[in-house]
């Protein structure tokens, strides 16, 4: 199986998304599920090629825009692992990485 | 001996080499698998140097403004951008400037492990700024070597616990839990924001009971609203000066046409610029994080400010409107009582005004987060005009700080050197 890669989005690529990517790596320790993880801007986030793309619920409208592959999750608090967690889990058992 | 040397001066001279050495030193700390050695230091070292092309294609890009300006309005116009001259201060500071954000790094968590202010300052490219103001203000009031990196870093390692305190009340007001802090170095602005709003603003009528149209969303994409205000600020003044100044850039090419192009390439550099940041941190910022994280118990992680724009989102586009205001007001304002043209800079202007307009929200409701807002906008312009003195040479490519307690530092620091020289 393709190893699952997530990707966190916020509007300049640096701080929060990567406070975001280091929440949700310890929400998957959690869980057990192994994944790539990175972050970026918003501009670059319609480009690559996540299986999922995490991002604050300020960005719906931006990604509402695009048509995207990814499964996109809209977070109301950027690190809030138990958030990550519960929105994150259905995809995950939907991808058939967590059973 | 000459073995020595060559490791000291020739290796370990190179920041590029030195940040990369110390992004594995951290990697080998937390006892990762040799694969991810070798992949995070190669990261680390590519990063510095995209960090140091994007700074290339600023002070190109800059250099033309420059040119345009002086010959269209005959004055300086200096564009704030905190990221843009970290960059070209990278170019010969490098080293000390790493050193320093090292040694901030151990003074934060010392601080955190003994004191009551348990605060871990994980804001990576602002820990970058504040090192790179203390190099910079600290190498330029005349110190050298070891003095310049202990005292600048114990300087940016208090200012990481300082902050973060200063703002937790009103941070507290926002979230309703004490979870997370705020470690942003614009801290000064917001709370200057937060008491003017106080003053002015009537807290029961809040930013997130109106309405605002869906079309201003496109301006959190931070890329394409920093290119909505650059372009108009390339083209007045090509327009103002003429096609024979901007001849002898544009080879053939029409001088409006080279215009647009330029400043379009500003944004690219400080594309490029932060990209090698985040490649840069990558490896870092995780394992400060594991190492304060295990030496600190009840540890609160200060993380950047848009993690708070959940809480707030139209206090968000209010504030970076209104501290857009204040800038441009404040642009046309100072150079009358002889300071230089501050162009606004739109990556504080959005991060820095959204965040103060988060906060003047909380205390002051909507009329204090505009009233906050332009006052705001005023003092971040004011600000970099009164610093630019002080930075000597780095002042010359027309790009200069910003973020409030960058700026602050700066001031403090080198108007403290001087008196002593």
């Amino acid at each position: 199986m393709k190893k699952l890669s997530i990707l966190a989005v916020c509007g300049a690529g640096l701080g929060s998304s990567f406070a975001c990517e280091m929440s949700i790596e310890a929400a998957l320790k959690d869980l057990g599920v192994d994944a790539d993880l990175s972050h970026c801007d918003i501009s670059s986030a319609t480009s690559t090629r996540a299986d999922i793309i995490v991002t604050g619920e300020n960005f719906r409208s931006q990604f509402q825009h695009y048509t995207i592959k990814a499964t996109v999750v809209y977070l109301k608090r950027l690190v809030d692992k138990t958030e990550i967690k519960t929105k994150l889990t259905p995809i995950l058992q939907e991808l058939g990485y967590l059973a | 001996m000459s073995f020595l040397h060559f490791i000291v001066n020739d290796v370990l001279g190179q920041a590029s080499i030195l940040i990369a050495l110390i992004a594995m030193i951290g990697l080998f700390a937390q006892k990762k698998s040799t694969g991810q050695v070798i992949t995070g230091t190669f990261k680390t070292l590519l990063g510095f140097l995209v960090l140091l092309a994007g700074a290339n294609i600023i002070v190109n890009a800059l250099n033309f403004l420059g040119e345009v300006f002086q010959k269209g309005f005959n004055m300086r116009g200096v564009v704030t951008d905190v990221g843009s001259i970290a960059g070209i201060a990278q170019q010969t500071l490098g080293r000390e400037t790493a050193l320093i954000m090292v040694l901030a790094f151990i003074v934060n968590i010392l601080i955190a492990r003994f004191t009551r202010y348990k605060y871990i300052f994980l804001t990576g490219q602002a820990s970058l700024w504040m090192a790179t103001v203390c190099s910079v203000i600290g190498y330029m009031g005349g110190l050298r070597g070891t003095e310049l990196i202990v005292i600048g870093g114990v300087i940016a390692g208090m200012m990481a616990v300082c902050m973060p305190a200063l703002a937790q009340p009103i941070v507290r007001k926002i979230t309703g839990s004490d979870d997370i802090a705020l470690g942003h170095f614009c801290t000064i602005g917001y709370i200057i924001q937060a008491g003017v709003a106080k003053l002015t603003g009537d807290v029961s009528k809040s930013t997130e009971d109106l309405e605002l149209p869906q079309s201003l969303s496109f301006l959190q994409d931070t890329y394409l609203s920093m290119m909505v205000v650059m372009i108009p600020i390339y083209l007045i003044p090509t327009v103002v000066a003429g096609p024979d100044v901007v001849a002898a850039y544009s080879k053939g090419v029409n001088y409006l046409v080279f215009s647009f192009l330029q400043s379009v390439q500003f944004v690219v550099g400080v594309y490029v610029l932060l990209a090698g940041v985040r490649l840069l941190l990558a490896e870092i910022v995780p394992a400060f994080r594991g190492i304060a994280l295990r030496i600190v118990p009840n540890a609160v992680p200060a993380l950047d400010c848009p993690v708070l724009f959940p809480y707030a989102p139209n206090a968000v586009i209010i504030g970076f409107i209104s501290t857009t205001v204040g800038s441009v007001l404040g642009m046309f304002l100072f150079p009358w009582v002889g300071l230089a043209m501050i162009l606004p800079g739109m990556l504080t202007n959005f991060f820095a005004g959204g965040t103060a307009g988060i906060f003047s929200n909380a205390v002051g409701g909507r009329r204090g987060a505009i009233i906050g807002g332009v006052f705001h906008g005023l003092l971040i312009t004011l600000l970099p005009a009164l610093l630019l003195p002080l930075l000597g040479q780095y002042g010359f490519a027309n790009v200069t700080f910003s973020d409030s307690d960058v700026i602050s530092v700066g001031l403090v620091f080198g108007h403290i050197l001087n008196f002593f020289h």
